[in-house]
């Protein structure tokens, strides 16, 4: 009973120091996935996002003064809890981070009627990119479209895709049908043949059938939209079915370390687009070892730390940062609201020069947004499995954005049409 | 003392025969009634609206679907999630289809076509029964699910292959879609599951229910005397899977605004299974329970350690809700096999003749 009612004292103190820190702080959600089947990928990516804003608290003391509070509600990936989660946070969230194609869908047209902005990293809906139309919304600094345009762009390079045989291997869900209308297009334009080879979520881990079909079709290249175990899956048979790991190419949710470490050497040549590269020499990373692993607040481990979704999530924690202290900058308050925070979101300026400020030299490329652009599209790296991790093979590469401007305008247009009455930012008169 | 029935006497086999023979139950329900009608929609938060009350309605009359299917009927079925599935795609079609729908009878009437289908997959219920059957509506989940991916017409060649819901009006209210106000969706919700329980009783204590619990307890028995089994079967799959799939058009018209076709997995149909039978086959009330234990109880359980002022992460949290949710559902079957219902019915006779033990 004594017990007892010391737990509940400490509780009740813990309490009300938790609702005092609360009210000088800036509520920043993340719906998490630390549990359920995708937690392999989830688990680096979350790590990564806190572990940057524990930085960022310890050692600035937040972002202009205030601290932020990164609290995670676990989804488990699952689009029911995201909802739950959603309501849960949204009260005086600044922000909202759904973390699955699923639960980005779902809230996106909440988000419009909430107003607050909704901030998904290289993934979700790839017409968001029109900040005209999805005010609220920001998949920075890459979407999913500008992956497959350099992807195409990559392999023409390499070998001229005209008339080659390009097979795409993905998730039969919205997140691997994304880039479908693209591709459809590119090879009309360019003359080369396109091959949809979908996965379902049941046999993510077992695709003798698919890779069968592969070995019958023999493409040129195999292109991969692939997420948690489905990579793991395609992998193994690829090493299995002796393809070409080469000529094997996938986005960049399907370069996660892991994933390789299973076929180690068998996998030399995997390559994998990317918008964010592990850079362990960064300044950054010597300040969240200092102030967050040695203070023993990570959740993390060495190897963790050193792979490519670990620093993915410190680089989306940069981004949410960066949009936070440009609000701040520009409304002369720390304590800036949602509203406030999309303004900041809209503005982003990292340039080279910021990025080494922040002490995050080649760990991202720059990029800037505007209104009515809300993905930035900062270009990105090939990067290549070497048997023991992902190295750099190219130069930044640089998406063809005007390429195909009409088509994200018009899904756009489609998405707002079917969801009348839906608010769209009038005022932004900028075109890019 | 609560259900003392002193006084309450019966001259009419009518009387003893009424839905509440004990004038408590029924002033019971007129309270919960009122909590669910005035006091809840005038005190709950945005969250409760969308986290609890809502989701436990639908899912109680999923569940309720089920029970007369499998409770009532005798038929056991694994493909709830896709005749949830078949309503939600109905009902999108006809509002994107004749946008000047009224939304409320858009879904009333997605309930039909999956009733159709419903009797479609029951067909086989003529020839097999059991673990058998089970394994057929199985094919009806695997198939349904498969063809919501797919034929692209169902999800209007949306791109991302997902269902979205519009804003939807009916006398001027927004009543779905983004737009909706919380509380406007949740008397939606509550009007049309009041509204559907109410004819589940009064079917399930009618001839068509009495029918049905004879082709449960032993369907030969039930022939010799002359029930005509084939219509007693067809007729538990086509009201059952008309409940699920107004359900489920609920399930995606008023709580989650937009669904991939995965969302009417099997994960899905166990959940709706789960509800039914932790809260008792074979009854209406048993369904409420169920889904306020396995949908309502997460939720708040979440909330818990925040409240207490715990800083546990959310994952810690996760982890333990799953097991304290788990290790309640083992408890209430070794303590009553039959439900949550059951135990409920055994708590309320033991008040009536309290305080005599027997």
């Amino acid at each position: 009973m004594k017990h007892f009612a010391k737990l509940a004292a400490a509780a009740l103190v813990a309490g009300a120091m938790g609702t005092a820190a609360l009210a000088e702080s800036l509520y920043a959600p993340n719906l998490s996935y630390r549990t359920g089947p995708f937690a392999a990928t989830g688990i680096p990516l979350m790590n990564g996002q806190k572990d940057y804003f524990e930085m960022l608290n310890a050692r600035d003391g937040g972002i202009g003064g205030v601290k932020i509070d990164f609290a995670e509600c676990e989804t488990g990936y699952s689009t029911e809890k995201g909802v739950e989660c959603y309501e849960k946070t949204k009260g005086q969230a600044i922000v909202t981070q759904p973390w699955s194609t699923g639960i980005t869908l779902q809230v996106l047209p909440k988000t419009n009627v909430d107003r607050i902005p909704i901030l998904a990293p290289g993934y979700g809906f790839s017409p968001m990119a029109d900040g005209k139309v999805f005010q609220w919304a920001f998949n920075v600094p890459s979407g999913y479209w500008d992956a497959a345009s350099m992807i195409i762009n990559y392999i023409d390079n390499e070998a001229g895709i005209s008339g080659k045989k390009i097979a795409f291997v993905h998730l039969d869900h919205p997140y691997g049908k994304e880039p479908i209308p693209l591709f459809e297009k590119k090879a009309a334009e360019m003359g080369f043949e396109f091959l949809p080879i979908p996965v379902g979520l049941k046999e993510m881990q077992n695709q003798s059938a698919q890779w069968l079909q592969i070995r019958r079709e023999r493409p040129d290249y195999v292109v991969m939209w692939g997420w948690g175990a489905m990579n793991a899956g395609a992998i193994t048979e690829a090493v299995k079915t002796k393809f070409d790991m080469s000529k094997f190419i996938g986005v960049w949710w399907s370069g996660h370390d892991a994933d390789l470490a299973i076929v180690g050497e068998d996998g030399k040549g995997y390559k994998s687009i990317s918008w964010s590269f592990p850079n362990l020499d960064a300044p950054v990373m010597a300040d969240i070892k200092k102030h967050v692993v040695d203070a023993g607040i990570s959740q993390s481990n060495e190897t963790e730390m050193q792979g490519v979704f670990y620093s993915r999530g410190i680089v989306i924690s940069m981004i949410l940062a960066e949009g936070i202290k440009t609000a701040q900058d520009h409304f002369g308050t720390a304590q800036i609201n949602a509203e406030q925070l999309r303004w900041g979101l809209e503005n982003l300026n990292i340039t080279e020069a910021r990025l080494a400020e922040l002490g995050m030299e080649g760990m991202v490329p720059p990029f800037a947004t505007s209104c009515a652009n809300h993905t930035g599209h900062s270009g990105g790296w090939m990067l290549e499995w070497d048997g023991a991790k992902f190295v750099k093979v190219s130069d930044l590469l640089m998406p063809d954005t005007s390429d195909y401007a009409d088509l994200i305008a018009e899904k756009a247009m489609e998405y707002a049409d079917a969801n009348t009455p839906w608010e769209m930012n009038e005022a932004c008169n900028v075109t890019n | 003392m609560l259900y003392r029935t002193a006084g309450q006497f019966k001259t009419s086999y009518e009387a003893d025969q009424a839905l509440f023979p004990v004038k408590q139950d029924a002033f019971l329900l007129g309270v919960i009634l009122l909590f669910a009608w005035v006091i809840f929609p005038l005190t709950a938060s945005e969250f409760t609206f969308q986290a609890i009350l809502i989701p436990v309605l639908i899912f109680s009359l999923a569940a309720m679907g089920l029970n007369i299917l499998t409770g009532f009927a005798g038929q056991l079925s694994l493909g709830t999630g896709a005749f949830m599935g078949v309503g939600a795609y109905a009902c999108y079609k006809m509002v994107t289809l004749m946008p000047w729908m009224n939304p409320v009878v858009a879904i009333l009437l997605s309930g039909v076509f999956s009733a159709g289908v419903g009797v479609m997959f029951g067909i086989p219920s003529l020839r097999i029964k059991g673990f058998y059957l089970a394994i057929a509506t199985l094919a009806a989940q695997f198939f349904l699910v498969w063809l919501f991916e797919k034929w692209a017409w169902l999800y209007n060649y949306n791109q991302s292959g997902a269902i979205q819901v519009p804003n939807l009006e009916m006398f001027g209210t927004f009543v779905s879609g983004p737009q909706a106000a919380s509380v406007t969706e949740y008397y939606v919700v509550l009007a049309i599951v009041t509204l559907l329980t109410l004819v589940c009783i009064n079917l399930t204590r009618g001839n068509l229910g009495r029918t049905w619990k004879a082709t449960r307890d032993m369907d030969i028995a039930a022939e010799l005397i002359g029930i005509n089994l084939m219509r007693s079967k067809l007729t538990a799959f086509a009201i059952s899977s008309y409940i699920v799939g107004v359900a489920g058009a609920m399930y995606v018209f008023m709580w989650k605004g937009a669904a991939e076709p995965n969302a009417f997995d099997i994960p899905l149909s166990f959940e709706v299974l789960f509800i039914a039978i932790i809260g008792g086959l074979g009854s209406i009330l048993g369904n409420y329970l169920g889904a306020i234990l396995i949908v309502g109880l997460p939720v708040v359980l979440n909330l818990v350690p925040a409240t207490l002022g715990l800083n546990w992460s959310s994952a810690t949290v996760e982890h333990l809700n799953v097991m304290i949710v788990g290790s309640l559902i083992v408890f209430f079957l070794i303590v009553e096999p039959h439900g949550l219902n059951q135990l409920w019915r055994l708590i309320r006779e033991k008040l009536i003749i309290w305080p005599f033990p027997h």
